[in-house]
């Protein structure tokens, strides 16, 4: 039985839908168009963010290799947020997505803690455009444009088509196919929240160096930025 | 609906966010589609109302991708790739999706501005279009009265027209034209006119179509594809589809790990400016080894495989590895590779070229393509399409005496101008400025040793009127006299086509809305200027700008297109956005495919394309072949058959370039080692990149973008770090023969050991409040204003510094281009009293640069000593004349 304001899984239920990304690690080339579309989409403030994409250099001169590793709520089948949250404002849609709900969020932070990934922000209130703010904010699968039959921003913009989305129960929708062909990963599978989006060909080593501390001076000097901008309310989800 | 699922229970339909949309999913039947679309339209995650759609072309760098932009409550809040366009297939980069931040920043200027105090004390009086206009007709008249009492038309060259990203299709000319001035400086020899020039005498157009999507192997020199370089975003999406769903092989030179590199599957690092030695070895290989297209070369070029053989023979791999450091068993087996693997392709950009004689390095890389003849072949090497759109009739017949900002005499072979060196000759009195304009442009940031451009446009003698047309308050626009604020690209009538894609295209870009505040685009105010400047046409100039409006100018330069017509006009353009519809974006594989499901083909093998015989009407057919019509080339006759050939003299390929040969340039192409290649040990090259998120100069003002990238700190390889001292972070100096910059290391494994490498992204002293972290400042009183995110939301503290002001001034003689990556530096930790941004910079030590980089040209005494090898009478080179350039 779900915990919590949510549907149950169903990963795998016929007759339901259930939304899901992949991302091909092969087809990922680091422009950043995601970022800047989603940030666009959503009148994302600056410091925070929905989606990002994570850049690692491995390796020595002249065998140096650089990594990309695209970041973005999971939509857990088995989201901890929901199972965390107080006052029910953040659920799981019958449909796989993981929502939030502003006019029930009392930005007390639990679904930051319980989420393992990181995706989850408190939504300053200074925006240009649009004007809620003080609550919790995430991805939402882009549930606006995928109900009206799109795919999710970050998918349209995709330059390498890095990105797809579909509905992973469908056996003949591509997402479907491309899980049971290929060999994907998802990530801190142990935790056992069942993210829904399935990265292709990552070695696990990777996708663990890709959520370590920054090192380098220009990694650190942002996230020391950040932090001192934000008195260390803020987790810094930056590129780097 | 499912037990647990809380719809009708909690009833939160009316509640916030996106509450609408999710009640229309659950009342809507499954879509029959298997997938969901790509895109084409929006909503609004607040309200679920869909967004109003308008159809544009993007310009926030040059690739000119088609967009929608989506616009709720009349305010732009959404870019997306037009699903229609060839080029870019409904996609966008990172620049493109922000581009809209261009319209609403809110340090945009609103209001034409007059300085009020000294030249770049930043006191300015806001005045109408009206009285600006009025004002720059008057500077404009003075001169042209002056040019009409002397009856010297040279007279009018004092009008000098700047522009950097000039996307009017033809309007600045236009004008200039009118006006009778030839003083047009553009800004491609600091972009990649070298390139360019290595091109044009070979085939004809200007750069390349790889056609990636369907090559078997890539080999690209010095093109970050997919973070920049030409069509970014169109070359992006085929490399990848070329690499990953064709298993194409890719190789990439490059001496800084670009992200190009991180889908290579070998990435290698030359030194600086020996791109060409690499290219020339494989060339030797292929030919040595018998793997060239021998009927190609002979059928197609203008030398034979014997003659190449011969050219080639002490280019060998050890030569080239001596020169770049790449081991000659790796030039071996990829020139093997290269020639055995069918399709394959080049491509290049700007490493390559912007050296000294980067035109070779251009060529060398070329040949490579026709001599395994992969030229216009499915998955090889094509010839750009795009279409043309010309200015409407009457046309000015422009100005009658050649200009020497506009094309330097003593750089007859280079066609695209040598716009660095405007400053140096107005200094030193070869030619005269009475009114400056510039639009798209930033001297004093974005040329090498930019300070020169600041002293240029300081000094009221040599700039004694200087209008501006920037939206934004830029390094030059601050030094300005009067400005005249474009609108942005968003609120702007241009046509558009660029080689995209195998198939070509036309595009419009017009106003998403209408420009904010009282904003006009140039093409107003130029056609106001012009109305003023001769109100009763009897300067004879009024008459090429009467037009009501931009979209009456732009409509008539899009009612010449053959077949557009027929498809709805242009309102079908307006509606559409670009020109013809060739089919659907598959939502699975990305690609364009018909009815039926199947991509949408392009044509290959233009070359081969036979006359017509109405074509051939009124031609005649010369010794070699070429078919000549009115002194034009217009083909080539092959075995009897008529063929379109390539645009050359003899419509065929040129590898042997005699324009060349006549002012003492090797008509073949060759490798010319460099200075920076004999530097000292513990001295290093300067090379600048682009990255993925920004343009040259024009978008550390875009928060989205400044947030993804900020600062630019010098990469500098682990080993050369240690061996300095120096280590990650610390604080260093930069020093060329021009002076110094203090600014930060990134240590990095991406670099190669004898190479600095710094981005030209950021590090502005104007450009706005983001550019410059000064948003504690409130906006100026002319400025937009308003966005509370900027005001409040800013996290990062480092503006970085550029790189600019160190870089020599040094040009290739042939195609004119700024050398960027010759300037020999210094890197050692910082003084003690260095503070981070500190730049020293010398107009003294520039104007010797200027005076050392002329005696390469084809007059200067070094040109010979460089090339011993031509066989010309050299006492009696041809004589400067006054407008060269082809």
């Amino acid at each position: 039985m779900a915990i919590g304001l949510q549907a149950d899984p169903s990963e795998g239920v016929a007759g339901k839908k259930r939304w899901a990304m992949v991302v091909d690690l092969r087809r990922c080339i680091g422009c950043m168009a995601c970022v800047a579309a989603c940030k666009a989409e959503y009148d994302v403030p600056l410091g925070v963010w929905r989606t990002t994409v994570k850049v690692k250099d491995l390796g020595q001169f002249p065998n140096t290799k650089r990594q990309f590793m695209p970041r973005l709520c999971n939509h857990c089948d088995n989201p901890p947020c929901v199972r965390n949250c107080p006052t029910e404002a953040t659920y799981k849609h019958e449909e796989g997505y993981v929502l939030q709900r502003y006019d029930r969020c009392i930005a007390c932070r639990t679904c930051i803690a319980a989420c393992p990934y990181n995706a989850r922000h408190v939504l300053p209130s200074n925006r240009t455009r649009v004007k809620i703010g003080g609550v919790v904010d995430k991805c939402t699968f882009c549930e606006h444009r995928v109900s009206n039959g799109l795919v999710p921003a970050c998918v349209q913009t995709c330059l390498g088509r890095s990105r797809i989305f579909g509905d992973l129960n469908d056996p003949k929708g591509e997402v479907h196919r491309l899980v049971s062909n290929s060999s994907t990963v998802t990530l801190k599978p142990e935790k056992g929240t069942k993210p829904q989006v399935y990265y292709i060909q990552p070695a696990q080593k990777i996708t663990d160096q890709m959520s370590a501390p920054p090192v380098s001076y220009a990694a650190k000097a942002d996230a020391e930025a950040f932090y001192r901008h934000n008195k260390g309310r803020q987790f810094f989800g930056g590129v780097l | 609906m499912n037990k647990h699922f809380p719809m009708s229970r909690r009833g939160f339909l009316k509640l916030g966010g996106s509450t609408a949309a999710v009640a229309s999913a659950l009342g809507a039947s499954r879509l029959e589609a298997m997938e969901q679309e790509l895109g084409g339209k929006d909503f609004s995650p607040v309200t679920g109302k869909l967004r109003e759609a308008v159809p544009y072309t993007c310009l926030v760098c040059n690739i000119e991708d088609g967009g929608i932009a989506y616009v709720e409550d009349g305010r732009i809040v959404k870019l997306e790739g037009n699903p229609d366009h060839p080029g870019n297939r409904g996609k966008l980069c990172a620049k493109g999706n922000s581009g809209f931040l261009h319209t609403y920043d809110p340090d945009r200027i609103m209001t034409p501005l007059l300085r009020t105090g000294k030249r770049g004390e930043g006191k300015w009086k806001r005045i109408s279009y009206d009285e600006a206009t009025t004002m720059l007709a008057a500077k404009l008249r003075e001169v042209i009265d002056r040019s009409v009492k002397a009856n010297d038309p040279a007279i009018r060259n004092e009008i000098v027209f700047k522009w950097g990203r000039n996307r009017t299709g033809g309007a600045i000319q236009r004008l200039m034209g009118a006006m009778g001035s030839s003083a047009m400086v553009g800004h491609t020899n600091i972009c990649e006119s070298s390139k360019k020039i290595g091109l044009e005498p070979s085939w004809g157009p200007d750069i390349e179509s790889a056609d990636f999507q369907n090559t078997k192997y890539a080999l690209i020199f010095g093109g970050n594809v997919t973070e920049t370089a030409y069509f970014h975003n169109p070359n992006a999406q085929r490399l990848v589809d070329g690499v990953v769903g064709n298993k194409a092989k890719l190789v990439y030179f490059d001496p800084r790990h670009a992200n190009t590199a991180k889908i290579a599957d070998e990435w290698f690092a030359p030194y600086p400016g020996t791109d060409g030695a690499v290219a020339l070895a494989m060339a030797n290989v292929i030919m040595n080894e018998k793997l060239y297209d021998d009927a190609f070369i002979r059928t197609w070029t203008n030398v034979t495989p014997e003659q190449l053989t011969a050219h080639l023979k002490s280019y060998t791999p050890e030569f080239a590895e001596a020169e770049s450091g790449i081991a000659a068993k790796d030039i071996r087996r990829i020139a093997r590779e290269f020639a055995t693997t069918k399709p394959a392709t080049t491509f290049s950009y700007r490493g390559p070229c912007k050296h000294v004689y980067g035109s070779y390095q251009e060529a060398a890389i070329h040949m490579l393509n026709v001599i395994t003849g992969n030229v216009e072949k499915k998955g090889g090497y094509c010839l750009p399409r795009g279409m043309g759109y010309g200015q409407p009739g009457p046309k000015p017949a422009g100005g009658k005496a050649a200009s020497i900002l506009g094309a330097p005499p003593t750089y007859p072979l280079a066609g695209h101008q040598v716009s660095t060196h405007m400053p140096y000759q107005l200094m030193k009195g070869d030619a005269k400025c009475s009114v400056l304009m510039t639009y798209y442009d930033n001297g004093a940031y974005t040329y090498p040793s930019s300070h020169v451009w600041e002293a240029l446009l300081k000094d009221e003698k040599l700039i004694p009127f200087y209008c501006s047309f920037s939206p934004y308050m830029s390094e030059n626009a601050e030094l300005a006299d009067l400005i005249i604020p474009d609108t942005t690209y968003l609120e702007r009538w241009d046509p558009e086509s660029m080689p995209s894609d195998l198939r070509p295209w036309l595009g419009i870009r017009q106003p998403v809305i209408k420009p904010l505040g009282n904003t006009q685009e140039w093409r107003m105010t130029a056609i106001q200027v012009a109305a003023k400047l001769d109100p009763d046409g009897s300067l004879g100039i009024k008459q090429y700008l009467n037009f009501k409006d931009g979209e009456e100018w732009v409509r008539a330069q899009f009612d010449g297109i053959p077949g557009l017509k027929e498809d709805g006009g242009f309102d079908y353009l307006k509606k559409n956005g670009v020109w013809p519809k060739y089919g659907k974006i598959d939502p699975v594989t990305g690609q364009i495919v018909d009815k039926n499901g199947d991509e949408v083909p392009a044509d290959y093998g233009l070359h081969m394309k036979e006359l017509s015989a109405a074509a051939m009407e009124g031609t005649t057919v010369e010794a070699n072949g070429a078919i000549k019509k009115g002194g034009k080339t217009v083909g080539v006759r092959i075995n009897g058959k008529n063929h379109a050939g390539f645009g050359t003299g003899s419509g065929k390929i040129e590898i042997y370039k005699e324009g060349w040969k006549k002012y003492g340039f090797n008509p073949m192409p060759v490798y010319k080692r460099l200075p920076s290649r004999d530097k000292k040990a513990d001295e290093l090259v300067l090379i600048t990149f682009k990255v993925n998120v920004h343009t040259q100069s024009r978008t550390a003002s875009v928060k989205y973008l400044a947030e993804l990238y900020h600062k630019n700190p010098a990469w500098i390889n682990p080993k050369t770090a240690a061996a300095k001292g120096i280590a990650d972070g610390d604080l260093i100096r930069v020093t060329s023969t021009v002076g110094y910059i203090v600014t930060r290391a990134h240590v990095t494994e991406g670099i190669h050991p004898d190479v600095v490498a710094i981005s030209t992204a950021c590090g502005h002293n104007s450009y706005g409040r983001l550019a410059q972290l000064k948003m504690k400042e409130k906006p100026a009183d002319y400025m937009l204003g308003g966005d509370a995110d900027i005001d409040n939301n800013v996290w990062w503290d480092d503006k970085g510094v550029h790189p600019n002001p160190i870089i020599k001034l040094s040009v290739d003689p042939i195609g004119g281009s700024q050398g960027w990556y010759d300037t020999v530096v210094t890197v050692s930790k910082a003084q003690p009293t260095d503070k981070y941004g500190d730049v020293k910079a010398s107009v003294e030590a520039s104007m010797k640069d200027y005076e050392e980089t002329l005696r390469l040209a084809y007059t200067g005494d070094l040109h010979k000593a460089n090339h011993k090898e031509v066989d010309i009478d050299w006492a009696h080179l041809p004589e400067l004349k006054a407008g060269g350039g082809h």
